[in-house]
């Protein structure tokens, strides 16, 4: 492998569940993790049989979040998170993400892991806000529904949360 | 391999019978078949040919030939290699006849299923698999060994691999037992001959006691036999049981981020969910987060704003949680932050105060000490948790949107009201009664009238100490106001006082004269700026910048250096006599303003605690716009934003250093006379009789108030009121504080 411009040099890393790929290095650098990682690594030392290994992530979570380093290839890098994040106009999800983000529960789950396990904090905000906008606009009910979880108020409990929250509410 | 091959020679079989893929014919085919299979095998057997017994009878012809196959050394390949033979055969094409043919296979199949041997196989299986239910860990290991070598490899690394790293038993991650499913699975089972019960069994034992690599391949094994009616039912099922407790399961920095991204009424439903979600969603960390994006600033998500709160507290929680940032912010963290915020905290009452409580129609930046009431308020807040300040506000936003409050009227002058002035305790008017009246803002009752000037009172400004007019008679009085001493009063002007601001230790004056003077109380120092050719309405110093504005009847607004004492720029577009001028705070950004850039908007407002003043961040070409004066670096810009409104019946919004006037907003159908506002919303008076409320942002007007029966003169605002004066002689003041309030005003 002709050792080239910095641009198509290519990345090899290795599921926990041992499937190997080969992909851009400034695909593979959207990872803060792994952006630092190769920067104390020679050149040569990442090789097909000398895969980076990403514990904790398979396969197939570990191609989807590829795939969204592929597109987001040559977004500008962020900044690190501070006080101005809460002030960002930005607040939806662009087109494109949405779609990628139209996965099971498991693999979204998977998704949010993995984006936060390798740093790359822009898929980590858009898996956010996909389970926000799951929560967004739903009575307690539904969202325990959306996400199958066990009701654990007693009904006076739940009574007294209700009127604690009442304030919220649309009058 | 012998059963293998009989019950994969079934498949053909049936195959042949019913080539037609009919449903309907292939149904009636099936209960043939069944029932000819049932004389055979158990009559009690349902012939039902419905989906829902098909889905659950396919299991067992899986079964047998994954059982049978164990003996064959192996467990793992073998299964493997069942499933291929098994499962190529049936491909999708003939999955209606499929149906017909389970009827058959089961019955058939079962009688072939050596149970003791099952038995044998499969208790071996279960004991490898599940070491932990099965046998001691100890022996775990031993046992791994000496199975199949991809076994070896994957489980010597982490003996708890046989499950998926999602399903390790110590994992939160477990799905519980779905009572109600259970309970279908029981019924449908308990229906079933004891043999098919037996079988059924069998295969989820084997499931269950599979790794997570076996059961994937078991699924894929099962799932490829599956025609389209079956994929629906699992599609089916799994979108009924794929569901995740996010908020509950993620690391708790992880659930908070997401929390962060909702909006106010859906946190509130999100605490309602259960306990662990209670504790998450009302927690401090998410509504600061809350407080940071709505309180005194128009959220950028929702359009929501609400009234201030001292900032400072919620800057030096912020580093707090920033220095926390190691470990995940919990109530623990957030309870020591607490003491150390608290000093701090103190400080910023009085700023709090200044800033957005001085708020008459001519609105100052006034020092000050906090009035007694509000400083109480501040100190009960700081051991408040966040949700519960954040509540407080939202309430008195959510009436501002809607109109709700109450009204008072101050009824007292005898003649119309000329300027006004409100804090939580005290309202000041001004009339052309030459009075000014000194009111109890709680109960209405008029405390004190300050008699000493000749002529109409035509504008005031009131600090804690000292209360300064400036009156027709062409006198600025000082009074004590407490007393109603005048302390004394100030000569300069050739004609009538239109205007005064103070701020610190200087007092700008508009006058009829057409001059604007400049009174230092510390040096004693006058001067005049000339320049305008007509009235001098309206005048605002820019402490930071060393600024003063004025609007003029001559049409425009002009600005000047305090430094070189002139006029550095002219404003250029009312076509009616100026009247107000109100600087917009560093954080407002119009909407559709080119300029306003994310980057910009976020440094600027970081520095909103530490200043109420508009800091140098605009570009630096912004800068020579002003003149030599401020070449240097080191010289606050005046305010990036003003509005002005006039005669001619608009509010314009202007970029102060390019001089381009922005935007116009319309609405009023006469002159406006009084414009007061913050980065929440503007208010206005007109010639019309009404109070308008804006939207500054927009620019839109978002409710209009009638009363008046005469023109609106003067406005004022606070975080949670309103007030108008007119030259009805009266004052209404609109409070949005409280509950069951009704609504006013008309929403436009």
């Amino acid at each position: 492998m002709a050792e080239a411009k910095p641009a198509s040099q290519k990345i090899w890393l290795i599921s926990n569940d041992n499937a190997t790929m080969e992909v851009d290095r400034v695909v593979v650098e959207r990872s803060m993790l792994l952006k630092n990682m190769l920067e104390d690594l020679s050149h040569t030392d990442i090789t097909q049989d000398n895969p980076i290994p990403i514990p904790n992530v398979n396969e197939a979570v570990l191609r989807k979040v590829v795939e969204w380093c592929e597109h987001h290839r040559n977004d500008p890098v962020t900044t690190p998170d501070d006080e101005s994040d809460a002030r960002k106009k930005t607040t939806d999800i662009e087109e494109w993400d949405q779609k990628f983000m139209q996965v099971d529960q498991e693999m979204l789950f998977e998704i949010i892991l993995a984006s936060n396990f390798l740093d790359i904090k822009p898929l980590l905000d858009v898996g956010c806000k996909t389970v926000a906008n799951m929560i967004k606009g739903k009575s307690p009910e539904e969202i325990r529904k959306t996400f199958n979880i066990t009701n654990d108020f007693s009904a006076e409990e739940e009574e007294q949360i209700r009127r604690e929250n009442e304030w919220a509410e649309d009058r | 391999m012998e059963s293998l091959s009989t019950a994969a020679g079934h498949e053909p079989n049936s195959l042949s019978s019913t080539p037609s893929r009919s449903h309907y014919e292939s149904t009636s085919m099936a209960t043939a078949a069944a029932a000819a299979s049932l004389t055979s095998t158990t009559p009690s057997a349902s012939p039902s040919p419905a989906l829902s017994t098909s889905t659950v009878t396919t299991l067992p012809s899986t079964s047998i030939s994954f059982s049978d196959s164990v003996p064959a050394s192996n467990p793992a390949s073998a299964s493997a290699l069942a499933y291929q033979s098994s499962s190529h055969p049936p491909s999708r094409d003939n999955c209606e006849r499929r149906r017909e043919g389970e009827e058959e296979t089961p019955s058939k199949g079962l009688i072939k299923m050596p149970f003791d041997l099952a038995g044998k196989t499969l208790s071996p299986f279960l004991k490898e698999h599940i070491p932990g239910l099965y046998a001691p860990v100890g022996k775990n290991l031993k046992k791994e060994a000496n199975t199949s070598p991809s076994n070896e490899l994957v489980n010597i690394k982490d003996p708890n691999t046989k499950y998926c790293y999602r399903h390790r038993p110590d994992s939160k991650c477990r799905r519980a037992a779905d009572e109600t499913k259970m309970g279908t699975i029981q019924r449908e089972l308990n229906n079933l001959p004891s043999t098919d019960q037996e079988a059924i069994t069998h295969v989820w034992s084997l499931f269950s006691a599979a790794p997570a690599k076996h059961r994937e391949l078991m699924l894929q094994g099962i799932i490829t036999q599956c025609c389209f009616p079956q994929l629906s039912t699992v599609s089916r099922e799994v979108q009924e049981q794929l569901k995740i407790d996010f908020i509950a399961t993620l690391p708790v920095e992880l659930s908070y981020k997401i929390l962060c991204n909702l909006d106010t009424v859906s946190l509130c439903k999100a605490a309602q969910v259960s306990r662990r979600w209670r504790d998450l969603a009302d927690d401090d960390v998410v509504w600061h987060r809350m407080c940071e994006q709505h309180i005194d600033r128009k959220c950028t998500k929702c359009g929501w704003g609400l009234p201030l709160l001292e900032r400072k507290k919620l800057m030096a929680w912020n580093r707090h949680q920033h220095t926390a940032h190691a470990n995940p912010p919990t109530r623990s963290a957030e309870d020591s932050a607490e003491p150390a915020a608290a000093p701090a905290a103190q400080g910023s009452n009085k700023r709090a105060m200044v800033v957005r409580d001085d708020s008459g129609a001519k609105r100052s930046r006034v020092r000050g000490s906090p009035v007694n009431g509000r400083a109480q308020l501040d100190e009960e807040r700081k051991f408040r948790p966040w949700k519960d300040v954040y509540r407080d506000r939202y309430k008195v936003g959510y009436n501002w949107k809607t109109g709700r409050c109450s009204i008072r009227t101050f009824k007292g002058h005898e003649n119309g009201i000329t300027c006004l002035q409100f804090d939580h305790n005290i309202l000041a008017t001004g009339s052309y009664d030459t009075t000014i009246k000194i009111w109890n803002v709680e109960t209405g009752e008029c405390i004190r009238t300050l008699r000493g000037h000749t002529s109409t009172i035509r504008t005031l400004q009131f600090d804690e100490g000292k209360l300064i007019s400036g009156s027709f008679d062409k006198t600025i009085k000082i009074w004590n106001w407490h007393t109603g001493e005048c302390i004394s009063t100030l000569q300069g002007h050739t004609d009538g006082v239109l205007s005064i601001h103070f701020d610190g230790c200087k007092l700008a004056s508009g006058s009829i004269d057409k001059t604007v003077k400049i009174f230092n109380f510390d040096t004693k120092q006058t001067w005049t700026l000339r320049g305008h050719s007509d009235w001098v309405n309206h005048v605002r110093i820019d402490s930071a910048s060393r600024t003063v504005f004025s609007a003029s009847d001559d049409l425009t607004v002009k600005l000047w250096d305090l430094d070189s004492k002139q006029c550095i720029k002219t404003y250029l577009g009312h076509v009616g006599q100026v009247q107000q001028i109100l600087l917009m705070p560093p954080d407002f950004e119009p909407d559709e303003d080119p300029n306003a850039d994310v980057g910009d908007a976020a440094s600027a407002a970081s520095g909103r605690g530490d200043s109420p003043m508009p800091l140098p961040e605009q570009a630096p070409d912004s800068r020579t716009a002003f003149g030599p004066g401020f070449s240097n670096p080191s010289r606050p810009l005046p305010p990036r934003y003003m509005l002005t409104g006039g005669l001619d019946n608009t509010v314009r919004l202007w970029d102060v250093a390019t001089g381009k006037c922005i935007r116009s907003m319309f609405g009023h159908v006469e002159g406006i006379w009084g414009l007061v506002g913050d980065t929440l919303r503007v208010v206005t008076g007109a010639n019309d009789s009404m109070t308008k409320i804006w939207e500054p942002r927009s620019g839109k007007c978002e409710r209009s108030f009638t009363g008046h029966a005469g023109p609106v003169t003067c406005v004022g605002l606070s975080d949670s009121r309103m007030a108008s004066g007119s030259e009805d002689g009266e004052v209404r003041l609109y409070s949005f504080e409280g509950n069951s309030l009704e609504e006013r005003g008309t929403p436009s």
